[in-house]
């Protein structure tokens, strides 16, 4: 299928309730659906005016003739094939009609999700998201596919079975009707609190899952204490609370729901007529033969509230399911620039910045912050100091709360995303690679990029070789045939940073899990991507970045000083503080001998004498 | 299918079952002769009219109360069982847990356990109410009308009886139609739910990488293939699904098409035609009803099914004549390991044979002292720590505490034995103190100050404004690594085991807080055998003995300057790391 399905909520859809907002693109064929199946439903009444009129015939009292009594045999049948071809050809045309909801939702779901400011998408949760685009709008199936028809098919069978019964005899239709008020009041009953149940219900539900991921999750720790018993108590409990729950609700509401389903059950109603049937013609109020109609359609009447439970559920979980996706779909994208500015150069500056993300504590203070050209800043502070938020800012993945970010003089607010990005590009700690080819992955920023381009990437990044040791070398899939570690996937997104030639990079220098080996192949990676760019370095390791063109030390959201390593140490403030309390002006000299301290650029470029 | 329910629940339950179950037959059953009475009712009133027809309506109504009682009994028992069903399997998933080995255990099972505990334990809790029912009154109420058939018609008893096996047959093929598509589409589904996740997931890369939706075209292709299979099954499902209607509706066709032609040669009384035409309308009505249970059926045995793949799995063997250990010495004999198949493709998502991870090792730790275990990732240091606190058993050799195979130790004691300190810490949603005093619930305070203390605890506690009465959040997410990590050696030291494991425990430590580590380290050493596993050297450096593991095997052991003398992978690593730490970043 080629044909790019219209866009579902059309902006003259918006203001309508959640739903008939969603199912705005695809009314026309829910209402064809809709007119199918109530001719269906119809045809499927006719085979029982049929048999009732082949009754009367039988018991006119001249002898029955073929000629009178197979045309109407031939309408039994035809109206029963014809009700149920209509009825599945509704059916078809609804589920295509959802098929093509599902798939424009998706896709309208996940470009909006494309659009959305990056913080907004974080805080929402890949759960979330996913739940939406997948769970949510799966829950419409039910109710665009089927409950939609259900209904139809519920009301107009019985409502036209009524109308024929009453053109019989008033006073037994109306009869036909008792089961299916008494059923009526009698679900009310049972309904009564069910809103609140039902959310305990959902809670109790969630409830049993966390305690039984807690206990599998913690299971290691759980076995190694041996204390296997008392969490397996914990579970139990939630499990027999949320038992106990159901049993209590059930029995509270055992008396009228159980009333209502019998109420309505055939044989029931049946009962009803029938003897209201045998009163009725031995009072000679009715001919015998007027009863067949009522044996034949009474239970079709009250047919529709046994499943009226069920129904409305799938209709509550669907409008539920529609309420979350339209305000999704309405959460503010990240604004567009009226006016876009283009970067004149690679020179970042903050003035006056200040961030929250929940709008009263403020992550980010008043920070005014220079990176000049091809020099390195480098972040230093505790954690929680806000260095990878200052970072995050620069990235465009929040928009500041008071003062400017700006790239070579432009505004990054003003600078349109695709252009912002040709600008900056990041290596963060938390690596992500695509289930893509190792080449499409290092190929992400330049997807133009020629196999040789990507090799040389690799290679400046200390990938090649374990790339090429790989089963099927570039064209190995990442997650599927094989797994990279920590250290190669960092490596593999310097590979894809250098192939996209930002002048401008913001590195998170993590290196606490990889091994000697794997770390001293990042150092050599970051070494190359470093040389000649502007580089904001989130720096967990004070000696990594001691020839840094300058180091700012955050702490509480404020800068606390900034300036040369040299500067700070003589300075004696806090940077100081910290470079003595690492350890690190006794260390470095035992246990880096080879370590040239003072030369000004020792690590430029990889040295790759190493092996 | 209601066999294997049967399965799942075990012997326990199945009694009250199987008396809901036979109450359910007989409510059907009387459905059945109820509507088979209105034959007998109908006629008399035809041919003999009202006044004959008191004592079959005293038949009919007396039949129909008992369906109403029975049927009554049916539904308020179907939830008294169906809530002993979830009691049942929550306890069975429970105690299945313990049984399994702690290997087991990867996120991707977790989750999928939470996920069996509540939603498909209540969907099958739900199947005796909602599916059982209709099922069992989808049977036997057509097949009590097909026998009651033959007492007023027997030529209308055969056809119908004749058709029984049709409409079987139809039933059987069009379910296994389905199936079969709704498996392709399965597949389909589960690559876009894979692609949507890593979507959502990676949209920082993404976007500055240049890539929207239509940029990212395998999660649009892949959307795209999702409702392409759904669309084929919608197509090409249709004969499935119209069959079983299609071929009720045939019976009743015939069958009204031979009753007229028998009322018109006379060998059918027009009153008996029109009971019988009733009676034929009610089977087909009952019958229709199994068609609309296909979908509820399909699910309740995938949630069967998926049960069953954790009730059915090995339990892990337990001693039955636990040995005593004696002493605390350890020793791997010959050790190799590979981890399980399944383990393996759930967590590489790759369905290729997995590989040896230890091949052949041996070692020793000795009753008191520190060794250290150093080598590149996934060397397999990991897994030696697992094997020795039995979170699996080894595919070949011998792991032996005090000179007893730990396959032989019981449960609690090698627990008692053996204290580890995850790479990933884990900790239950509840306070700091708590959480320490898992290690030893009676300890008393001196013991959890001198813990603290150890592990630099203290300092943790000190931070937070309600100290131990901290609430660390779900799965510890409250605090900061370094934090978590500080409590879960804490709780190690807590227990106070003579064997104590830190594997890669001050990955995520400050400088400082690494420091007050390894002179806790040095410390207990002096009582206790230590294995740590390292990636920073420096705590290496005063190891008794240093393991160097690669590839599965031992490469190198000896003191570290042995090893830096011996010019092999560690003095290798040794030559690196001090380049790292002497690493700085510049630009130009």
């Amino acid at each position: 299928m080629t044909e790019r399905p219209a866009p579902t909520t059309a902006p003259h859809a918006a203001g309508r309730p959640p739903l008939r907002r969603i199912l705005y693109g695809v009314r026309r064929r829910i209402a064809v659906a809709f007119v199918l199946q109530a001719a269906g439903s119809i045809a499927g009444v006719v085979p029982f005016i049929a048999v009732t009129l082949i009754a009367e015939r039988l018991t006119a009292g001249t002898a029955p003739s073929g000629g009178r009594l197979w045309p109407l045999a031939s309408l039994a049948c035809a109206g029963g094939l014809a009700a149920m071809v209509l009825g599945f050809t509704a059916g078809v045309v609804a589920h295509l009609a959802d098929n093509r909801l599902q798939l424009g939702l998706r896709l309208d779901l996940a470009r909006h999700i494309g659009r959305m400011p990056l913080g907004r998408v974080s805080a929402a949760g890949t759960g979330e998201l996913k739940s939406a685009i997948q769970d949510d709008v799966h829950a419409l199936h039910s109710l665009v596919a089927h409950t939609l028809l259900d209904a139809t098919a519920l009301l107009t069978a019985p409502l036209l079975a009524l109308a024929y019964l009453l053109t019989i005899d008033w006073r037994l239709a109306l009869l036909s009707v008792l089961p299916l008020a008494a059923g009526v009041y009698l679900f009310g009953r049972a309904m009564a609190g069910a809103k609140a149940n039902m959310a305990e219900y959902g809670a109790a539900q969630s409830r049993i899952s966390s305690a039984a991921v807690e206990f599998a999750n913690g299971i290691a720790v759980v076995k190694s204490f041996g204390r296997g018993r008392r969490a397996h108590a914990r579970f139990l409990a939630a499990t027999d609370g949320f038992s106990e729950f159901f049993t209590g609700w059930v029995r509270a509401t055992l008396i009228p729901s159980t009333a209502a389903l019998l109420v309505v059950t055939p044989v029931v109603v049946l009962l009803v007529l029938v003897t209201a049937g045998v009163v009725f013609t031995g009072a000679g109020w009715t001919p015998v033969v007027d009863l067949v109609p009522f044996v034949l359609l009474g239970p079709v009447v009250s047919a529709p509230m046994g499943l009226v439970g069920a129904r409305m559920q799938q209709i509550r979980t669907g409008q539920a399911a529609a309420a979350r996706i339209t305000a999704l779909l309405d959460a503010p994208v990240l604004p567009e620039p009226a006016v876009p500015a283009a970067p004149a150069d690679a020179r970042v500056s903050m003035r006056g910045v200040s961030f929250s993300y929940d709008g009263s504590t403020d992550v980010l203070k008043d920070i005014d912050m220079d990176l000049e050209p091809g020099t390195v800043t480098a972040l230093v502070g505790p954690s929680g100091s806000g260095k990878s938020t200052l970072a995050a800012l620069l990235l465009r993945f929040h928009d500041v709360t008071t003062g400017t970010v700006t790239i070579g003089d432009a505004d990054v607010r003003a600078i349109p995303a695709a252009d912002l990005y040709r600008h900056v590009g990041f290596v963060l700690q938390d690596v992500r690679l695509l289930r893509a080819t190792v080449a499409d992955n290092v190929r992400l920023g330049r997807p133009e990029a020629t196999d040789e381009e990507v090799k040389r990437a690799a290679r400046a990044a200390q990938i090649h070789d374990r790339i090429t040791a790989l089963p099927k070398g570039y064209a190995t899939v990442v997650g599927t045939d094989v797994v990279l570690s920590g250290g190669e996937a960092q490596r593999l997104s310097i590979a894809r940073a250098l192939l996209a030639d930002t002048p401008i990079v913001v590195l998170d220098e993590a290196t606490a899990f990889a091994d000697p080996r794997s770390e001293s192949l990042i150092q050599d990676a970051l070494s190359t991507l470093a040389f000649g760019r502007t580089l904001l370095v989130i720096a967990h390791r004070l000696a990594t970045v001691r020839s840094a063109d300058r180091i700012v030390v955050l702490d509480g959201g404020r800068i606390a000083e900034q300036g040369r390593h040299e500067e700070l140490l003589a300075a004696a403030g806090r940077y100081a503080r910290m470079w003595r309390s690492q350890g690190l002006d006794a260390s470095v000299d035992l246990t880096a001998p080879t370590a040239s301290r003072d030369t000004s650029r020792p690590d430029l470029t990889p040295k790759g004498t190493h092996r | 299918m209601i066999r294997h329910l049967f399965h799942v629940l075990g012997r326990e339950a199945s009694g009250p079952l199987k008396r809901l179950l036979a109450l359910m037959v007989g409510a059907a059953v009387l459905q059945g002769v109820a509507f088979a009475l209105l034959v007998p009712l109908l006629r008399t009133l035809f041919s003999r009219g009202p006044g004959h027809a008191w004592p079959w309506l005293v038949a009919f109504a007396g039949c129909s109360l008992g369906y109403a009682v029975v049927q009554a009994l049916c539904l308020s028992q179907g939830f008294t069982v169906g809530s002993r069903i979830s009691r049942v399997l929550h306890r069975r998933l429970a105690d299945k847990a313990l049984d399994l080995p702690v290997g087991w255990f990867t996120g991707t099972r977790a989750a999928e356990l939470g996920r069996l505990a509540s939603q498909n334990v209540i969907q099958v809790m739900n199947m005796p109410a909602h599916l059982l029912r209709p099922m069992i009154s989808s049977v036997f109420t057509p097949v009590t009308l097909v026998l009651a058939a033959f007492l007023f018609d027997w030529r209308v008893g055969v056809v119908l009886l004749l058709c029984a096996p049709v409409l079987l047959g139809v039933h059987v093929w069009s379910t296994r139609m389905v199936r079969r598509l709704d498996r392709g589409r399965d597949t389909a589904i589960d690559e876009s739910a894979d692609r949507v996740l890593e979507f959502a997931q990676n949209q920082p890369v993404l976007r500055a990488f240049g890539r929207t939706v239509d940029g990212h075209a395998d999660l649009e292709n892949a959307l795209r293939a999702e409702s392409d299979a759904d669309r084929t099954l919608i197509v090409r499902g249709v004969p499935g699904l119209v069959s079983f209607a299609f071929a009720a509706r045939m019976v009743f066709a015939l069958a009204l098409a031979l009753q007229v032609a028998w009322a018109l040669d006379g060998t059918l009384a027009a009153p008996t035609l029109i009971a019988l035409v009733v009676l034929t309308g009610r089977l087909v009505d009952s019958v229709s009803a199994s068609a609309d249970l296909g979908a509820g059926l399909r699910i309740a045995r995938n949630n069967l099914e998926r049960l069953d793949a954790v009730l059915e799995e090995t339990p892990f063997p337990q001693p039955t004549d636990p040995k005593v250990p004696t002493g605390t010495a350890v020793e791997f004999d010959q050790v190799s390991f590979t981890y399980p198949k399944t383990v393996a493709s759930s967590t590489n998502g790759a369905a290729v044979a997995p590989p040896a991870v230890l091949d052949g090792i041996s070692l020793r730790l000795p009753e008191r002292g520190l060794t250290a275990l150093v080598g590149p990732s996934g060397a397999g240091k990991t897994t030696v720590a697992r094997l020795l606190a039995r979170f699996w058993d080894t595919t070949a050799g011998t792991v032996r505490i005090g000179g007893v195979d730990v396959r032989d130790i019981a449960p609690e004691r090698l627990a008692a034995t053996v204290a580890i300190v995850f790479q990933d810490v884990y900790l239950f949603d509840d306070t700091i103190e708590e959480n320490v005093r898992i290690g030893a619930p009676d300890a008393s305070a001196e013991r959890i100050r001198r813990a603290a203390e150890l592990s630099g605890m203290d300092r943790v506690v000190a931070e937070l404004p309600d100290g131990w009465a901290t609430r660390v959040g779900e799965r510890g997410t409250a605090l900061s690594g370094g934090q978590r990590q500080r409590i879960s050696i804490a709780r190690a030291l807590l227990k106070d085991a003579p064997i104590l494991v830190l594997d890669e425990a001050t990955a995520a430590l400050d400088p400082e807080n690494e420091a007050i580590l390894e002179s806790a380290i040095a410390e207990l050493a002096v009582e206790k055998s230590l294995l740590v596993i390292a990636h920073r050297l420096r705590t290496v450096l005063a190891a008794d003995q240093i393991l160097v593991l690669e590839g599965g095997r031992i490469s190198e052991q000896g003191t570290h300057s042995e090893l830096v003398d011996a010019g092999g992978t560690y003095s290798d690593f040794w030559r690196e790391r001090t380049r790292a730490e002497g690493w700085r970043l510049a630009a130009r």
